[in-house]
């Protein structure tokens, strides 16, 4: 399985931060470890679920509603995404060849950061701006955040069925 | 109960689609996906009465729930093809008991929000005491929902259920 020497050298990486004491209690402790997944899919359905609220108002839905206004719910989401980096980066450290070997993990990360970065956007144009109209790049972006959110989720989900590597320990 | 969920799920083909290579992890993301609508806009509902975000209008905001409802209705229909292609694994789970229970709290919480309260709220007629039964309201409304998505988290962790269900 590790095939190539630069393979291999990476395994050998992973097996050993495996083998720290945070690495195993995080994979050991069920607490800790539901802990984390817990909160990650609270802090993820926040993040996301504002996202898509103010997705819905920019592309047409509740016209009345102001983007000014609803941009108000930023603050919260900027707090979710730090607990998701946080628990993400808990379950990372528990089994990090099984997320690291895995493109789906990559596609994940590329999406959610893609994602917030539009976030980023839509908050500097419509923060504190209760002029400010949706025009048609607007609107695109907003069809874009949807598709990356969905993506980030259904490679989050997927991550749990696509590994070929749960622990890089086993190989050493 | 696990008989005839099993058949239905059969008789279906959700069974036979739940075990296709890619069934069960779709299911899940469109599960959580319906999840998100609902934290998006109910939550969001919930915490402007809660006094978050005092700028928006309640009627206005209140315009964005339909869209929970739709995720709301993804998540039966996908929490039905779970429930029923895997019976066993949820019915005597206490993890998916506590989150029945709470969404059945839910559910009473909003029939009773929108029997009693609803109409002042959007209207704005937000008088004290109004203000503090739809803020409980909204309190209720958005722990019932984080429990529910704890709870659904904690499904795998009680599996197998048999040894941890304290109700069979």
């Amino acid at each position: 399985m590790p095939g190539s020497k630069l393979g291999l050298l990476k395994l050998e990486t992973l097996a050993r931060l495996e083998e720290t004491a945070l690495s195993t209690w995080m994979r050991e402790s069920g607490f800790a470890f539901f802990s984390a997944l817990t909160v990650h899919s609270l802090a993820m359905a926040f993040v996301v679920g504002i996202n898509f609220a103010i997705a819905l108002r920019l592309v047409g839905f509740a016209p009345r509603l102001e983007i000014a206004a609803l941009s108000r719910f930023y603050s919260l989401h900027w707090y979710a995404a730090v607990f998701i980096f946080i628990s993400g980066m808990a379950l990372l450290l528990a089994y990090p060849a099984k997320a690291l070997t895995n493109p789906v993990f990559y596609l994940k990360l590329a999406a959610l950061t893609l994602g917030l970065l539009i976030s980023r956007h839509f908050q500097a144009t419509f923060f504190d701006r209760p002029k400010v109209t949706n025009d048609r790049r607007t609107i695109n972006l907003a069809y874009v955040s949807v598709l990356l959110w969905v993506v980030t989720l259904t490679a989050g989900r997927f991550l749990a069925y696509t590994h070929n590597t749960l622990l890089a320990s086993r190989y050493f | 109960m696990i008989e005839i969920l099993l058949s239905f799920s059969q008789a279906t083909g959700i069974y036979s689609f739940m075990n296709s290579p890619w069934g069960w992890p779709v299911a899940e993301s469109i599960h959580f996906f319906g999840l998100c609508l609902l934290v998006g806009t109910v939550g969001l509902f919930d915490l402007r009465m809660m006094g978050f975000a005092k700028e928006i209008s309640l009627a206005d905001l209140h315009r964005l729930v339909p869209a929970g409802v739709a995720g709301y209705s993804l998540n039966v229909v996908t929490g039905i093809m779970f429930l029923s292609t895997a019976p066993d694994q949820y019915i005597y789970n206490p993890a998916v008991q506590s989150k029945f229970f709470f969404m059945l709290i839910a559910g009473i919480n909003m029939v009773f929000f929108y029997a009693t309260t609803a109409n002042e709220v959007k209207s704005g007629d937000a008088i004290s005491r109004v203000l503090f039964r739809a803020k409980a309201i909204a309190a209720l409304s958005l722990a019932c929902w984080c429990a529910v998505i704890i709870c659904g988290r904690l499904i795998t962790y009680y599996r197998p259920p048999y040894h941890w269900c304290l109700w069979c």
